[in-house]
């Protein structure tokens, strides 16, 4: 089966896609980019505007000078981010203040007026002004001025350790029960491994799948497919084709995830142990198994439908199961981060094409019983098999057809074709 | 000795037959040709040839041997519609589809760079191929198609779209690996190429072979009766002449068909007699064209006698 003619396409499939600029960029550029998109959502969340000037009116002096000490130690107020006055005056005083900065209000010069009266240790109730209401301004505030409340109500009743305590938040500390191990301190590292892996799986496959596709059309649309099949066999060709660019892409993985396994397996990274992800070899054993099945599976996929198609348009509609069969275990995978003993997890795990973006990152989260990894493994190389046998066929009739765009029922009809 | 036999090849694509039973075999150190129109079933016959496609029936010999591996790694093959890897290198290009045919190593660079001097393009050699026009890329195909040294060269319209220039290198190119003793197919659908360049032949018709063998033979089964007239002034006496059973224009030439034998020569007198300037009278002579337009019969109606123009 194996031979020269397969070497030599698999060769030019090398130097075309691993010796190119476009995988050096991408295999750089694409962590990059993913952890890019992360820091720039996170950063449009936390993002705020301009400053906020705050007065906050406080009916007696003493529940002021509170405030004010309290405020001065908050972050948003030593960072500039808000501006915070605070007085101190009574009810009706406060009715002709607000009225004389009401301009203040409405030029947005002050955004927020706050009035706190002596009742409010009682009964926590806070009056606000502002043109519009805006959110991050309560939530700031909610904390210090609480504190200051429950602090003044609690006065005199309780030590100063007592009101410490009282005003803490619970602290949760995990432990994660597994079989082998008894209880150990649980990590954060394995959802963020269980996220980067979904990510890199769902990453490697789709532009490994989409660049095959392309790679395909280039050749029926050249018509380069005639001399190359008057020179080897369409399997020959498609099996050189597809180890080219598995080669490719698996070299790529592996670029990818090599500062995680020099994490793991050396001390040259000094990164919180709770960072850490508490993963084996045997996961990425497994990983790269996976992998290499997902790249296959995926990538004769998406050769069969480039043969399908001559057009790249054509091609994009015949692509949508097959982005389905990506998509949907993608979601899968994500949905687990925050169930990951989710039944839908566990069962698409063990089905194909789900069970390749699917199980690695479940494998990271929670433990998987031996029986499912191997009954995972043996879905996985069937599945190989079934989609090597069928974009086999679909390939090699394809390939050189041209003309009017084939229906589903007649891509069905060529399995059953002698060729 | 037949180098390639073909053998009650058929192909069908749904209702339309492709190929229907064709048979004719391929002498040894012969310039095959393998004519028809456009649609004729050409290039499926030759896909066939080359293991492309799979007949639905038949099978095509090797020396007596069915063709598989061992002919495609001896056969280059030139396909009609023309196709390279875009972003290659020209020389990468050639060095690849010499690999895939088994060939690599220093002696078929050597070879490649010689094919590129002798067609100009040496100093390009570096270059993508996207870069080269239309008519370059063509001889880089060409190139692609005999770098291996193959045994049989099978080439399907090589000529559509090259100047005259490349036409004549490739032609002599092609006489070269005759000289060589190699087997060259050749393709098209203009029979006066075919009539210059082939000893043997195959015409096809919808599928079916309607005649095949040597060039010779063909013509001199063809020939009798017929006329070959290169001339200048009026021939459209002709039209309705008692001698004459049918004339068909080809353009450069006139095909005359007399009713008998004996004619020939009272034709040949009817011309004088009219002034018609005689360039070229050859009895006995019949192009390929016009035989393919008698067996086909669809082209024109061969019984109709064609208005005659008048060429100066």
């Amino acid at each position: 089966m194996f031979n020269n003619r397969i070497l030599a396409v698999i060769k030019r499939e090398l130097r075309e896609k691993l010796l190119s600029k476009s995988f050096i960029i991408m295999t750089l550029l694409m962590p990059a980019l993913m952890f890019g998109f992360i820091l720039i959502q996170t950063f449009i969340m936390s993002f705020e505007g301009g400053k906020l000037a705050i007065k906050i009116v406080a009916e007696t002096p003493s529940l002021m000078n509170d405030f004010k000490t309290e405020l001065d130690t908050a972050d948003f107020v030593k960072s500039g981010k808000i501006q915070i006055e605070c007085l101190s005056m009574d009810k009706p005083a406060f009715k002709s203040y607000l009225k004389s900065i009401k301009k203040e209000i409405l030029d947005e010069k002050t955004n927020a007026v706050l009035f706190i009266g002596t009742n409010a240790v009682m009964d926590k109730k806070v009056e606000i002004y502002s043109q519009t209401s805006n959110p991050s301004i309560t939530e700031k505030l909610n904390k210090p001025i609480n504190k200051v409340l429950v602090n003044g109500y609690f006065a005199g009743r309780l030590s100063y350790s007592e009101m410490q305590l009282a005003a803490k938040g619970v602290d949760f500390y995990g432990y994660t029960i597994t079989k082998t191990e008894g209880i150990k301190e649980e990590s954060h590292g394995n959802l963020v491994l269980s996220y980067v892996l979904t990510m890199l799986l769902y990453m490697g496959l789709l532009t490994a799948g989409t660049q095959m596709m392309q790679s395909v059309m280039e050749e029926k649309t050249n018509r380069v497919v005639e001399i190359l099949l008057s020179s080897l066999k369409p399997k020959e060709l498609l099996g050189g084709k597809i180890i080219g660019a598995s080669v490719t892409s698996f070299f790529q993985m592996l670029i990818w995830l090599s500062p995680i396994i020099l994490l793991l397996s050396t001390t040259l990274f000094q990164i919180p142990a709770k960072y850490i992800p508490d993963v084996s070899l045997y996961h990425f054993a497994y990983l790269f198994f996976n992998f290499i099945c997902g790249l296959i599976i995926y990538i004769g996929l998406f050769a069969a439908v480039g043969s399908i198609f001559d057009n790249a348009q054509d091609a994009q509609q015949g692509l949508m199961p097959i982005m389905l069969l990506i998509l949907i275990p993608f979601f899968i995978s994500f949905s687990m981060l925050k169930d990951p003993s989710s039944p839908i997890a566990e069962i698409s795990s063990m089905l194909p094409f789900a069970s390749i973006i699917v199980m690695p990152p479940r494998m990271t989260v929670s433990p998987v019983a031996a029986w499912q990894i191997a009954v995972s493994m043996l879905v996985n190389i069937l599945t190989v098999f079934g989609v090597i046998l069928l974009s086999g066929k679909i390939y090699r009739i394809g390939i050189l057809r041209t003309g009017t765009k084939p229906k589903w029922s007649e891509v069905i009809k060529w399995l059953k074709y002698k060729n | 000795m037949h180098a390639l036999e073909v053998k009650d090849l058929s192909k069908s694509f749904g209702s339309i037959h492709a190929v229907d039973n064709a048979s004719f075999s391929v002498p040894e150190g012969s310039i095959f040709g393998l004519i028809g129109r456009n649609g004729a079933g050409k290039t499926t016959t030759i896909r066939m040839m080359m293991g492309i496609y799979l007949p639905d029936s038949g099978e095509v010999n090797l020396r007596g041997v069915k063709v598989g591996q061992e002919f495609k790694n001896k056969a280059g093959y030139l396909p009609e519609e023309r196709g390279l890897y875009k972003k290659m290198k020209i020389l990468d290009t050639l060095l690849f589809f010499a690999e895939v045919k088994g060939k690599s190593g220093r002696a078929v660079e050597k070879k490649a760079i010689e094919y590129l001097k002798r067609f100009e393009l040496y100093d390009r050699r570096l270059t993508k191929v996207e870069e080269l026009s239309k008519g370059n890329q063509q001889k880089i195909q060409f190139i692609a198609t005999i770098l291996h040294d193959p045994d049989f060269i099978i080439l399907d319209e090589p000529f559509s779209g090259l100047d005259p220039i490349n036409t004549n290198l490739l032609r002599e190119i092609i006489m070269e690996k005759k000289q060589e003793g190699k087997v060259i197919i050749l393709s098209t659908h203009l029979m006066d190429f075919a009539e210059k360049m082939c000893d043997h032949l195959a015409m096809i018709d919808q599928g079916k072979v309607i005649l095949h063998g040597s060039l010779t033979d063909i013509k001199a089964k063809y020939s009798q009766r017929n006329i070959a007239l290169n001339y200048s002034g009026d021939i459209s006496f002709l039209k309705g002449n008692p001698l004459v059973e049918k004339i068909t224009d080809f353009g450069n030439s006139t095909g005359i068909r007399v009713k008998e034998e004996k004619h020939t020569q009272e034709l040949l007198k009817a011309l004088i007699e009219r002034n018609v300037i005689i360039k070229k009278f050859d009895a006995n002579d019949i192009s390929l064209q016009e035989i393919f337009v008698e067996l086909a019969g669809k082209e024109d109606d061969p019984f109709e006698v064609k208005e005659v123009r008048n060429v100066q």
